[in-house]
């Protein structure tokens, strides 16, 4: 599957201030690539980028096959973005906004903002005033006229800021839907790792402005992310147990009372016989998965503070 | 660009604007036309009632749409950088100096046909009002000068305006921009005693030059700029 987007060595200084450092971002066309970091790491400043709002200090960004200059006016019409917060024309109705939306994007299908409006549930409040429209309206307004003109590519920043769980949930439907019924490539960015990890193919991870990894979620649920959760009354005994008569190595002291065991040669069962054996008693045992959330703290370090 | 320039009107609610300009033909019409014995005294003592009273119309008019200017300048374009819709604008498949170039567009074309309104409704007024204001006119409607002094004037006086905007844009703030062409106003229009600019041909052709400096320079970096 070709690229569909690309960043080259991309770079962005302010001030004498490095945002982000040589970030090499491939999303390939059809997929939802989920571009994580915590705040602050960089992530607006690239998508940015690659709408073409700021310019790359150094390298390049790649849309459709083709390098973004300061004039590639024609690839805007094939992306729908929000970047940061939506802004509106606070006076007018969320339907004159969208309609407005088109005349600028020269899109005239006919019935397209009325879809829109109704995909993201704002059809009742079409007519008012966006100034009367809530925080998560608001967003859900941005994300409509970012879909409205059929876009190949979405870019989307936090696009769940200000919305309820189940504003959030129908969110991820509708990007799954407009990803494998229209086959729009997806771009979102999230610190919310929960947010992406159920409908993302693709995740980037940005920290301290450079990129650390980029991994399908495939090959992180193939890698080693299977674990033994271990909760005992006596941790340190425990400890003792498991690195002296199981033999067992690869594994950590989460807190006063957790164990996390990695090695995959033992059962639940065996360790649970051997304490057991040695009378330490155990709360609770249990084979757990590791979450995108505990590989991204992995990556940026950041469970270590 | 015309399509441009139109939708600006649109999302800016050109009918407003419309309706403020409205408001102030009116009060400056009725501010003249109480003025009127007054204006016919001062013009019988020094013989120049026609001069007098078309500066004085010409005075009122220029003040109001020299700051009338200043203001939409600063709701189109300096607003739209402080409110982040020119983030939305910049997003779109259209040239950026296009886009700057639909607003400042815009604000000129409608303050020169206000403007030129307004002149024509109030020294139109006063013509029909003769009978009983008494008031010595000169109005001649008739004349392709007395037009030409109209169109010309005002398209200096909305466009020496501009030089409001590279201040509001530098300063990030609409209100800076007002108060830049209240100032502008007070150069041009005002006096010190008996010295006044406003009759300096020269000092105009200096203001026009730099009015159009000050849009170059609102519009020169654009497409490479980041939007902060």
């Amino acid at each position: 599957m070709p690229d569909i987007l690309r960043t080259i060595q991309l770079s962005k200084s302010i001030g004498g201030k490095e945002l982000v450092k040589n970030v090499n971002i491939h999303v390939k066309k059809g997929e939802i690539y989920g571009f994580l970091g915590p705040n602050g790491a960089g992530k607006t400043t690239v998508m940015k980028m690659i709408t073409n709002l700021w310019k790359p200090t150094e390298g390049s960004v790649e849309l459709f096959g083709e390098k973004l200059t300061p004039k590639s006016y024609e690839v805007l019409k094939r992306m729908g973005s929000i970047i940061e917060f939506p802004c509106f024309y606070e006076h007018m109705s969320g339907k004159d906004n969208l309609r407005l939306h088109c005349e600028y994007m020269g899109y005239y299908a006919p019935g397209s903002v009325e879809n829109a409006l109704e995909m993201l549930e704002l059809s009742d409040a079409a007519e008012n005033p966006v100034k009367s429209y809530s925080l998560g309206m608001k967003q859900r307004l941005g994300i409509a006229r970012a879909i409205l003109c059929k876009p190949e590519l979405l870019i989307l920043d936090e696009p769940t800021n200000g919305l309820d769980p189940a504003g959030m949930k129908h969110l991820r439907d509708l990007f799954k839907m407009l990803c494998t019924e229209y086959g729009i490539t997806v771009v979102i960015s999230s610190h919310m790792l929960s947010e992406v990890e159920s409908i993302a193919d693709t995740i980037g991870i940005i920290h301290h402005g450079e990129m650390m990894k980029e991994i399908s979620i495939k090959e992180i649920a193939e890698m080693n992310t299977v674990y033994i959760d271990l909760s005992v009354e006596d941790v340190k005994k425990a400890a003792y147990i498991l690195s002296d008569k199981l033999k067992l190595g690869n594994f950590k002291i989460v807190d006063e009372q957790n164990i996390r065991i990695y090695d995959s040669r033992i059962t639940a069962k065996e360790i649970s016989k051997e304490l057991s054996l040695n009378d330490v008693g155990i709360s609770s045992i249990g084979r757990q998965s590791e979450s995108l959330e505990d590989y991204f703290l992995k990556i940026t370090g950041e469970g270590a503070n | 660009m015309w399509k441009l320039i139109k939708l600006e009107w649109k999302k800016n609610n050109i009918m407003k604007y419309v309706r403020n300009a409205a408001i102030v033909t009116a009060v400056l019409l009725v501010f003249v036309i109480s003025m009127a014995g007054e204006l016919e005294m001062t013009a019988s003592a020094e013989g120049n009632g026609k001069a007098l009273l078309n500066v004085t119309v010409g005075l009122f008019v220029h003040m109001s749409y020299i700051v009338f200017t200043g203001v939409m300048l600063a709701s189109f374009v300096v607003g739209a950088y402080e409110k982040k819709t020119m983030n939305l604008m910049f997003s779109y498949p259209i040239s950026r100096h296009k886009i700057l170039l639909s607003k400042v567009f815009a604000v000129w074309i409608f303050n020169f046909i206000a403007m030129v309104v307004s002149k024509s409704v109030i020294f139109g007024a006063l013509l029909l009002t003769r009978p009983l204001t008494h008031i010595t006119t000169g109005i001649r409607f008739g004349s392709l000068s007395f037009w030409m002094e109209i169109l010309v004037e005002s398209a200096a006086m909305v466009s020496i305006s501009y030089i409001s905007l590279p201040i509001g844009l530098a300063m990030k703030s609409s209100k800076a921009a007002i108060v830049a062409s209240v100032i502008i106003v007070c150069f041009t229009q005002g006096n010190i005693g008996s010295f006044t600019l406003m009759n300096n041909l020269f000092f105009y052709a200096v203001l026009f030059v730099t009015a159009i400096f000050s849009v170059y320079l609102a519009v020169r970096n654009v497409e490479v700029k980041d939007l902060l």
